[in-house]
């Protein structure tokens, strides 16, 4: 007995949370509509639900040159990254390992997405992509390899330091990334590395190591000890039974946790703006249209906010499950 | 595992964390101490306390730092109280459709935060669905004025922080025990009575987590409001991070920027030393 029975209670409840779930989406959906608009369209007095959408806003935004024929280009596209997508579903047919299918996958998409200029006349838009792209993988590999070492080394370390480091973690973790950021700004400055991708990627895996060890202690304390107890008594030591043996079981808590750092690295805002100068990343890039004169900068802003959100739903959409499950387990834990 | 293993396996991110964390932490009050601008960074000249007592002068510092306390006053509560309102009516809900419902929750969330304001602005630019409800229940346009994009920097922390309240909480109910509900039923407890007595002291600890983390989200909270003001002075609507920000890229003023960054870290110490000694307790107990 513990749900309301009492159909009008229930109505009511049913009418409160649909209300909420329209103030979360109301915004999503009229940016999406603004964005097919032309700027007259957009700027009507009373706003258009009916109307016949153009792509303007978003070849504007991506491309200098629209090709002589753009419905042969993204066919290509489509059927090559659709061909990636359906290999990588089927990775485990495959007659060797599935890692290497993923990696080939991956070396295929990228060549792909960097000969694109190529052929397309393509916006800065699309190197802000790019650099996107690159700074976020980055990020990833560098701060998952380093955060799984530490994450294991603190599941299983019953001395002190353990805990004095997690709790310092957590306090740095707490600070505005403001604090550190100043002083890389300075750091890039005296060093050189100021606008490039190294500085950014370095930063960013710092900024979220607290994050990332924690997060992965706490997928590591799930797996029992006596898993690599038995490869060591086979004579494996630490670090080989920890790639052989722990490694291949953490994979879900590595996607996860994999799954933060991409919207984190993705989504940060304040170290690339102080960081870079021209190399953005496609968060900076869009700030850029939030403010404008002319008419058009609000379809424009509209059509460059969509493209960004869309790869983020993209991969949340195919790790939904990893996503919400990191989400209330994390948190509850503390 | 023995401590050289430990510390083997834990340098790569120790090295990580010291290089980059805790020394840019004692570089900042190094630069604090200097005038900088962008002109002499090769070499700075040494003013002592100057910068502090510069920040604490500053009338537009105190401007920066009234609003972020007001907006922190007036946006955690609501945050917090919402998301529990949610997650306790989202508990009710069958959990077939529950789905859909958290699905469409977690968006704003997800989101990132600059893609998220712009979007949110877009519903008040002159031929926004909102801008178009408020002319025609109030009669007036929708104008960007101090107070308007101050509280459009409210209403949006409301659609982008409430998530992880209400994902938090609704977790937190999950674990809480059908028989204690049940057993309360047959004592005549009514829906509200329970909410009270069971569902909120069997939430406090994840009230007090999550009243945290939302403070500090919203003490820096940044891509909203330098998206919503576009920067723009007139609004009056800084915050410390924004008036931060602006002191070292703009003004070009690092020396003071640095200053007020180690007094926002001093003023995020107080609150967190608590939080932090508790943990510490709890990781040795645990251990």
């Amino acid at each position: 007995m513990r749900r309301i029975d009492n159909r009008y209670a229930l109505t009511v409840i049913y009418a409160l949370l649909t209300i909420y779930a329209l103030f979360s989406v109301i915004p999503f959906f009229w940016t999406t509509i603004q964005s097919f608009k032309t700027p007259r369209q957009a700027n009507s007095r009373v706003p258009l639900f009916i109307f016949e959408p153009t792509a303007d806003n978003y070849t504007d935004l991506w491309l200098k040159t629209i090709p002589d024929d753009p419905l042969l280009v993204a066919a290509v596209l489509v059927a090559i990254f659709g061909l990636l997508a359906f290999a990588g579903m089927q990775a485990r047919r495959f007659p060797f390992p599935r890692g290497y299918v993923y990696l080939g996958i991956l070396a295929v998409g990228f060549a792909v997405l960097w000969s694109i200029p190529g052929y397309v006349r393509t916006q800065t838009f699309y190197d802000y992509f790019l650099n996107t792209i690159i700074v976020t993988f980055g990020t990833i590999c560098i701060s998952i390899s380093i955060g799984c070492l530490a994450g294991y080394a603190l599941a299983r370390y019953s001395g002190i330091a353990g805990v004095v480091i997690l709790v310092a973690a957590l306090g740095f973790r707490s600070l505005p990334g403001m604090s550190y950021i100043l002083p890389y700004w300075w750091f890039g400055q005296r060093s050189g590395l100021y606008d490039t991708h190294i500085l950014l990627i370095i930063t960013l895996v710092a900024i979220n190591q607290p994050f990332t060890i924690w997060m992965l202690r706490s997928f590591f304390m799930n797996i029992p000890k006596e898993i690599e107890e038995s490869a060591m008594v086979d004579g494996a030591n630490r670090l080989t039974a920890f790639l052989s043996v722990i490694i291949p079981i953490m994979w879900p808590g590595i996607i996860s946790t994999a799954l933060f750092t991409l919207l984190l690295a993705y989504s940060d805002f304040l170290l690339v703006r102080i960081l870079t100068q021209s190399n953005w990343t496609l968060t900076v890039a869009i700030s850029k249209y939030a403010a404008g004169e002319d008419p058009g900068h609000i379809t424009l802003a509209a059509a460059a906010a969509v493209s960004a959100a869309v790869p983020i739903i993209i991969v949340v959409f195919i790790f939904q499950s990893q996503l919400v499950k990191g989400l209330t387990s994390g948190a509850v834990k503390g | 595992m023995n401590r050289r293993t430990f510390y083997m396996f834990m340098s790569p991110s120790l090295l990580v964390m010291l290089m980059l964390m805790v020394f840019p932490l004692v570089t900042s009050v190094w630069l604090s101490m200097q005038f900088m601008t962008f002109r002499n960074i090769n070499t700075p000249e040494f003013v002592g306390l100057a910068n502090y007592l510069e920040v604490f002068g500053d009338r537009k510092f105190w401007q920066a730092f009234t609003f972020t306390m007001t907006f922190i006053a007036i946006a955690v509560p609501a945050q917090i109280s919402v998301g529990f309102l949610i997650a306790v009516l989202l508990d009710q809900v069958s959990s077939r459709i529950r789905g859909i419902y958290i699905a469409a929750f977690l968006m704003p969330f997800i989101v990132v935060p600059v893609v998220g304001t712009l979007m949110v602005k877009q519903l008040f630019e002159s031929g926004g669905i909102v801008a178009w409800a408020y002319r025609a229940l109030l009669g007036t346009r929708f104008i960007f004025t101090e107070q308007s994009v101050k509280s459009l920097i409210i209403v949006h922390s409301l659609w982008a922080a409430t998530p992880f309240p209400l994902i938090v909480f609704f977790a937190g109910l999950q674990t809480l025990p059908d028989e204690l509900i049940e057993a309360s039923m047959i004592d005549g407890a009514t829906r509200l009575r329970q909410v009270r007595h069971i569902m909120i002291p069997h939430l406090r600890s994840l009230f007090v987590f999550v009243g945290l983390i939302s403070i500090m989200d919203a003490y820096r909270v940044f891509d909203s409001v330098f998206v919503l003001t576009e920067q723009n002075p007139i609004y009056k609507a800084e915050v410390m991070m924004l008036y931060t920000f602006r002191t070292a890229m703009s003004v070009q003023r690092l020396g003071k920027a640095n200053a007020m960054s180690v007094i926002t870290v001093v003023m995020i110490l107080v609150v967190l030393v608590p939080f932090l000694l508790r943990t510490y307790k709890e990781q040795t107990e645990e251990r």
